[in-house]
Parts: C-alpha cells; sequence; structure tokens
C-alpha cells in the first residue's frame, strides 16, 4: 500500500481553511479509500512542520490549546535524498522516526503553500504530489502574471493597471491618476497574490480608491485595479486532469448584482451574505446554482473558457477556473485561477458524478501518472565542459 | 491478559447493564455477548446506555454488589489473618479478584427476580384488563402477525383505512403484550377498526396476543428465518405465527402469497391470498416503480383503482392491494381509497430512500430478514443508476442457518448487477464473500471494519448518480 502525506496549514491567511480542507475534504476520503496509507503533515502558523496521527484530529485545532501541544510534539523534517522522506525523534529514547512517502498531496492554500513555494521543494524531492506543478501554481497565484497569460492567449479578462508596493510608495499619484484615466468604475481593488478575497474592496468612487490601495498594499506587495463587469454572473469551474482534462459543474454563487464573494461570506457566514437561505446547492462556499442556472450556450461557452484557462496556464491535477460572466452581452471573462480549491470543490463533483473518495483516489493517480512520464524524459547529459574548463 | 485487566476499569457497571439492556435483559442473549466480549469496557459502539429508572437501579446494584463482594473479600482475609486461617484468606482474594465476575454473573439475579416479582405480574395484570378492554370492544380488530412487513403492513392499513373510518393501531414498532395493554387504555370506545401488530419472539406468543386481543381478522405478512434462537426451528415459527388462524375465520385470514417459505409452510391452513398480482377478485397491473415511489392499476370486473404510493419496493405491491381490496370491503369509495394510498410513505430506516450529495441513498436498515434482503436487492437491480451500491453486515439471529442464509445473500448481490459492496466486517462477512464468489461477483468488495465511522462518513463515498441500498442492522451484542 502506497503511503501519501497530506501537507496543510501553513504561514498563510488561509492557514484555517488548509486544515478543514485537509481533514475532511483529503485525510478522510483517502482513508475511506482503503487504497493507500495517510501521513498528516501539518505546518504551524509560524512555519513548523509536525507530522503524526494526531494531527488528523480537528479536536487539537478546535481547541485552543493548539500552541500548548505543539510545544510538546517533536517538529518533522525532510530529507530530499531518493525521493521524499519524513523523519522526526520519538518520545522514547528520541530514536529517529523515518517514513517514505510514495505521493504528496498539498492541502495548502494561499501563500507560501499554493503558490508554488512548496510544489518547488517536492519538484526537487522527485517525489508524485498532487495538483498543479511549480510554476502554474506560481502563475494562477499572481493575478496579474495569471490575466497577462491569458490574454496573451485570447481569453477576455477585465481590464487591469497593477502596481508593486515599491512603485506606488513612489509613484502613488500617477498610478492613480493612470487608474481613472484608462478604467471605468466600479472597479475592484485586489492584492495579487491573495486566495480566499482577502483583502479586496469593491470601489465605485474615485475618492475611495487610494483608501482601497492602501488596504490592499497591507496584504501584499502586488496590486491590481481591474474594471468590473457590468450584468455580472459570476461562475466557477472546477476541472481535473493533466493532458486530457475533466470539467465539474459549473457553478453560479447565489449573490446580487453589486455584491462579491468575500472571505466573510465565504467562509463565516457558510456562503449566505445577507440571505435567510435560498435554493440551490450549499457548497464549500455557501449557497449556489450547481449547475449554472444561465442559457445552454452560454454554459458550455464558460466551459471551453475554463478548460482553455486551464490549458493556457499549464494546470494539472486539479484548479478551479473562475469567470464573469456579463449576461447581456453575453461575453465570458476569466477572472482568476485557484490551483487548490478550497475543500477541493467537493460538493461540486459530487453533483457532476465523482464521489469525495473517488475524487482524492483519481489525484493521487493523475499525480503518479504526471511523475512517471517526467521521469521518462532525460534531464542530464554528458558533456567535456568540464574537462575543458 | 487485557481482555482480562479491562473487567477492573470504572466502566464495568455500565458496560453491564448496556449489555443487559441491548440484549432486552434476555439472560441467554446476555450471557453469549459476556462470553464473546473482546473488550468488556468498550461495548458499548451503536449508542450508550439509555438510562431508564430500570438501568438506573441495575447500575447502583451492580456497584453495590462489587463493593459488597469486595467487602467480603477484605473481611475474609482480616478475618484470615487474625485467626491464622490461610483458606480465608484464599477465599476472600478470590473475592476481591472475581468481584468484577460475581458482579456481572449476580446481575442476573436481579434481572430473575425483577421479571418473577415485578414484571410478570404486570403483564399479567395488565393482560388481564386489557383483554376485558378488546372483549367488550365494537370495532373490528386486525391482527397483524409474521417475521416481516408487520409495521408497514399496520402503518398502511392505518393509513388507508383512516381515509373513511375511525382507526386506531398499535404505536410504532410497540408489538408486545405489555405494549398491546399500554395500547388498550388509549382506546376510547368509539374507533371502528383496531390495527394490533404482534411482535412475536418465542413459541406460543401470537395465541397469547391473540387471546387478549380478540381479532376479527388476521393478516400474515410473510415468513423467514428469525428469532431461530427461540424458536429453533422454522417450523415452529410459522406454527406459532399461523396460530392466529384459530382465532379468525378463514374468509378473514389474509395470507402472503409472495412469501416462498409461507407458501411452503402453510400446511392445513385456509385464508385469502395476497400478492403482487392482487388481493382476492382484485388484480393488479401497470406497476411502476422508481426510487421515490410506485404506482399501479387494482382493477375487479369494471372497478379500478389508480394508486400511486410514495413507498418504496415492489414488493409493497401486495401489502398495498390488500389494503385497498379490505378499504373497498369496508365501504370506502374509490376517491378515499386512491386519497389514502397515495398518503402512504415509507417508515423510518425501511426502504426510505433521501439523497446525499446527489445520491439516493435508501435506508432499509431495520429489515431483518432474508426476504426482506431479496426485496431490497431486487429493487436495485431494477433500478436505473450509474453506480449501485450495496451496503449490509449481514443478518441476525438466524440461528444454525446463518451460513447457508448468507452465502445466498452473497449469491443475490452477486446476480443484482451491483458495481460496490460493502460489508460490515463480523461472524457472516465470510459467508456472504463466499456466496459472492461463487456466483461471480465482479464488482468492488470492502469490509469495514469500523461500521459507525463508515456510516457517518457515507457522504464522502457517493455521488450523483448513485444509488446506495443500505440494509439490516448489526447491534453491539451481536458483535
Amino acid at each position: 500500500m502506497k503511503t501519501v502525506a497530506v501537507i496543510f496549514g501553513g504561514r498563510s491567511t488561509e492557514h484555517d481553511v488548509s486544515v478543514i480542507t485537509a481533514l475532511a475534504s483529503v485525510i478522510k476520503p483517502l482513508e475511506l479509500s482503503k487504497k493507500v496509507a495517510v501521513e498528516a503533515v501539518f505546518i504551524s502558523k509560524d512555519g513548523s512542520w509536525y507530522w503524526g496521527d494526531e494531527f488528523k484530529d480537528i479536536n487539537l485545532y478546535q481547541s485552543g490549546k493548539l500552541a500548548d501541544a505543539l510545544a510538546k510534539k517533536p517538529k518533522a523534517h525532510l530529507d530530499l535524498n531518493g525521493g521524499f522522506t519524513l523523519l522526526k525523534k520519538t518520545k522514547v529514547g528520541g530514536r529517529l522516526q523515518r517514513k517514505h512517502i510514495d505521493v504528496v498531496f498539498p492541502a495548502m492554500h494561499g501563500t507560501h503553500g499554493e503558490d508554488g513555494e512548496l510544489m518547488g521543494i517536492l519538484q526537487m524531492a522527485n517525489v508524485p504530489f498532487v495538483g498543479c506543478g511549480m510554476a502554474a501554481s506560481s502563475i494562477a497565484m499572481d493575478k496579474v502574471l495569471s490575466k497577462l497569460i491569458v490574454e496573451q492567449h485570447g481569453i477576455p479578462t477585465p481590464k487591469m493597471q497593477f502596481i508593486s508596493k515599491f512603485e506606488y510608495e513612489k509613484n502613488k499619484k500617477t498610478f492613480v491618476k493612470a487608474v481613472n484615466a484608462k478604467l471605468k468604475y466600479p472597479v475592484f481593488v485586489k492584492p495579487a497574490h491573495l486566495g480566499s478575497s482577502i483583502g479586496i474592496t469593491r470601489v465605485s468612487d474615485k475618492k475611495d480608491l487610494e483608501n482601497a490601495l492602501e488596504v490592499a498594499l497591507h496584504y501584499d506587495n502586488k496590486v491590481l485595479v481591474e474594471e468590473s463587469v457590468p450584468n455580472l454572473i459570476e461562475v466557477t469551474l472546477p476541472i481535473m486532469g493533466n493532458e486530457e482534462v475533466t470539467p465539474a459543474l459549473l457553478e453560479q454563487p447565489l449573490l446580487k448584482a453589486d455584491d462579491f464573494f468575500d472571505f466573510e461570506t465565504k467562509y463565516m457566514q457558510g456562503g449566505k451574505k445577507g440571505k435567510k437561505g435560498g435554493k440551490g446547492a450549499r457548497g464549500a462556499q455557501g449557497y449556489s446554482n450547481l449547475p449554472a442556472d444561465i442559457p445552454k450556450a452560454l454554459y458550455e461557452k464558460a466551459v471551453t473558457t475554463g478548460v482553455s484557462t486551464y490549458k493556457a496556464v499549464g494546470c494539472e491535477g486539479i484548479a478551479r477556473i473562475d469567470m464573469l460572466i456579463n449576461s447581456k452581452t453575453k461575453e465570458v471573462y476569466f477572472n482568476e485561477i485557484n490551483p487548490l480549491p478550497g475543500s477541493l470543490y467537493a460538493h461540486n463533483w459530487q453533483q457532476a458524478g465523482v464521489s469525495n473518495v473517488d475524487l482524492v483516489v483519481k489525484l493521487t493517480e493523475l499525480a503518479q501518472q504526471r511523475w512517471e512520464k517526467q521521469r521518462q524524459a532525460n534531464t542530464t547529459f554528458s558533456t567535456s565542459y568540464l574537462k575543458q574548463f | 491478559m487485557r481482555r482480562i485487566l479491562r473487567w477492573y476499569l470504572p466502566g464495568l457497571p455500565a458496560a453491564i447493564v448496556y449489555m443487559l439492556q441491548s440484549t432486552e435483559y434476555d439472560p441467554k442473549a446476555y450471557l453469549n455477548w459476556l462470553k464473546t466480549a473482546k473488550n468488556i469496557t468498550a461495548v458499548a459502539k451503536r449508542r450508550t446506555l439509555d438510562k431508564t429508572p430500570v438501568a438506573r437501579m441495575l447500575l447502583l446494584f451492580v456497584r453495590l454488589l462489587i463493593g459488597f463482594v469486595v467487602a467480603i473479600g477484605l473481611l475474609a482475609v482480616w478475618v484470615g489473618e487474625s485467626e491464622d486461617a490461610p483458606g480465608a484468606i484464599l477465599l476472600g482474594l478470590l473475592a476481591i479478584v472475581g468481584s468484577p465476575f460475581i458482579s456481572a454473573l449476580g446481575v442476573l439475579v436481579a434481572v430473575w427476580l425483577g421479571q418473577i416479582l415485578i414484571i410478570g405480574p404486570k403483564i399479567r395484570r395488565e393482560s388481564q384488563i386489557a383483554e376485558r378492554i378488546f372483549a367488550a370492544h365494537n370495532g373490528t380488530t386486525i391482527a397483524v402477525a409474521g417475521s416481516y412487513g408487520k409495521t408497514s403492513m399496520k402503518e398502511l392499513l392505518r393509513t388507508v383505512l383512516s381515509e373513511g373510518l375511525s382507526v386506531a393501531a398499535t404505536p410504532a414498532n410497540k408489538n408486545v403484550a405489555l405494549a398491546h395493554a399500554q395500547f388498550s387504555k388509549t382506546l376510547t370506545g368509539n374507533e371502528d377498526i383496531l390495527v394490533i401488530e404482534y411482535g412475536e419472539g418465542r413459541p406460543g406468543d401470537v395465541k397469547a396476543f391473540a387471546q387478549v386481543t380478540h381479532p376479527d381478522i388476521g393478516v400474515v405478512t410473510g415468513l423467514a428465518p428469525a428469532h431461530l434462537d427461540q424458536y429453533g426451528t422454522l417450523q415452529a415459527a410459522a406454527q406459532d405465527i399461523l396460530s392466529v388462524s384459530e382465532f379468525v375465520k378463514p374468509e378473514n385470514l389474509y395470507l402472503n402469497n409472495d412469501s416462498t417459505l409461507l407458501n411452503e409452510h402453510i400446511g392445513s391452513v385456509n385464508g385469502v391470498g395476497y400478492s403482487q398480482a392482487g388481493c382476492n377478485d382484485w388484480k393488479v397491473s401497470n406497476v411502476k416503480q422508481s426510487v421515490e415511489g410506485l404506482s399501479f392499476v387494482l382493477t375487479k370486473g369494471k372497478k379500478k383503482l389508480h394508486l400511486k404510493s410514495k413507498l418504496v419496493g415492489g414488493h409493497h405491491v401486495g401489502p398495498l392491494a390488500f389494503a385497498a381490496y379490505l378499504a373497498d370491503s369496508l365501504g370506502l369509495t374509490k376517491a378515499q381509497i386512491e386519497a389514502g394510498v397515495a398518503k402512504t410513505e415509507p417508515f423510518e430506516h425501511r426502504m426510505q430512500p433521501y439523497q446525499l450529495n446527489g445520491a439516493w441513498v435508501i435506508d432499509d436498515t431495520y429489515n431483518g430478514n432474508f426476504e426482506g434482503v431479496k426485496a431490497g436487492l431486487r429493487l436495485l437491480a431494477e433500478l436505473n443508476a450509474q453506480r449501485k451500491v450495496y451496503v449490509t453486515p449481514g443478518l441476525v439471529d438466524q440461528g444454525d442457518e446463518s451460513p447457508k442464509i448468507h452465502e445466498q445473500i452473497g449469491q443475490a448481490i452477486a446476480e443484482a448487477n451491483i458495481q460496490q459492496v460493502y460489508l460490515m466486517k463480523n461472524s457472516v462477512t465470510d459467508y456472504i464473500q463466499t456466496g459472492l464468489a461463487s456466483a461471480g461477483f465482479n464488482g468492488e468488495l470492502q469490509v469495514i471494519d469500523d461500521p459507525l465511522d463508515f456510516y457517518t462518513n457515507l457522504g464522502l463515498q457517493v455521488a450523483a448518480g448513485d444509488i446506495v441500498l443500505m440494509q439490516n442492522d448489526w447491534t453491539d451484542n451481536y458483535s
């Protein structure tokens, strides 16, 4: 039986979301599959690594005594020689306990995990891992970069202006002027790298722009200002696969036209922003129409746009593509990519006919298939360069 | 060694009382569980101790008994030391060490005394009062007996007949002598119909129930191996169930002809048959079924009833046809009968469909007999689904027939074109697997060690397009 290490937590604003994704949507289904052994690898908010079965228990995180518990536990270390091996000292005698990992399942959200950093380590370790590779993850988690790339592939995306924190502090007025000149209000101000809608502000009035930029720059050193899409229908599409991809169902969060899905709505209110219920499915991110309640042709156009985006960015394993639709013009715009959707968007896959257990099993298989394929490619060759030196 | 040491843990008294409660204070079943329990203080897996007054009393008794035996032991050691009597010391030590075991057995004395001095006389007293109430009642009394399908039959008779008559029925699955007595106290005397479920468990039960309740109409819903630990043979169970025929006229005795075993054991008993083909001169046609219910047409000459029910499974056609026939015989109109049948719906844990993460789950966990298993598998085979999933721990109380029955269950599963089977691991799992293998099952099979974990996380295993049939229950005392 192969051993899968699920890595979660991390130094991210989405640390807690990652814990839920890992425990509820990855570890438990993997264990229920009875096809693999599962090791839980927890990264604390200060970046320390821990490993052990006790990290599979939600009570540890809900008890309020996590810090005390961590203080008593040995930290885990990594050995990247010949693959990916976890190490930690045992309680009795301090003997070094080792566990060779066959597949890694990153269940990290946001910075230092979903943005390619972890994938870089895993690629260096030459271990199969679930989800997008380092490059695709980095692109996906940079809203500016991903928009620039999809634009190059002819996929429409709302107009934007972006700036780094350093540049903004030097040329604040110039940037604000450029935004006011080139973009139509209302606009969205977003940190370039954060997920779960953290730090995003909708600005309807020019006078509020600077304030919104300050908020976004509080979270990130690069921000973008993006035109909003009128007559908005927001949709999202989970996709799975490497070269051959399978889309799940196009999902439509049930929000008012002038609303957007912020962190509070997504995770703290169960998706019910100003709502007392409503029809539609209740997923990881609250109430939504599943599948999206839009005309068939528009549905198919959005799915095609989603799949094209997935491929353009080089996503593998799994990702979720968020799109914006102008219901009057029927134009579909790329909004952003989520290389590791919260809770894997399992609720959507279930409605598409893929159980949570089948989903995680399939994802580990895809990870191994990709690794097998990469293994066959030569990355070194002999030269006489050193002799000539 | 660890198994023995667990007897000294503080949770022992609660575990003992839980085991008694779970086995319905049946000494034989309790002792059997006591003998086989691997971890005596971890027997409560499916539920927790229900702290009824009786349970509290027994809990106190067990604790006091342990204390008493330990005190006697200490006294014996003390006397032995002061009188220099090694025998007394040894006996004392034995009493101290054996106190948990003595208490686990000693509690049966309290149970026995309770049954002799309190429960037994109470049942006799209450039954005498009930007998007078039922004898004086002017309504038509319908007795529902059988190894399975009793509660369903009772409920659908209540639902259909209530459209035009005043009907009272025994509540839920309360179907033994004391429940009948309590039911009699709720009657006003103005009811047109009384529907009484006979919950047989040992030889002579049905006859005793009939002597108290004086039935006018008898319904035998079917025969299957159940309570064989008490009956010994299926013939003995059939004899008890069919003893209801001694109390009603043959034209008022209705027998489920769909029950193969009932047909085989009917002997010289005469009655009117009902089945999926119809009842008496009413004929069934145009049966349609889905996971959300069934419909059919019931015809007698020019009379035609278009019946729709939310009940799931073709095996309900016979009982529904009988209920409609009886309603017609009792003077209900076509509209009343159709409206009554339309109100019939699944009962909790009996072919009860619900949606879970896009999948349909049919909860039939209260089913406890082979006929029910076959009916469920037939339904699963007939329904359209992307993936068919079957979940069962197997059947309890199957006596010596258990290996054979479970091999047949395995074969029936294999023949139902099911893609995924989950078996809850227990003593019959191997027999089901043997049956599966012998019938060439080619789907996926998973044996589950932790049923509670499985059922809790069922939602993670299913998706839209799946139909999951969960049958049977395997309570802690059979683990």
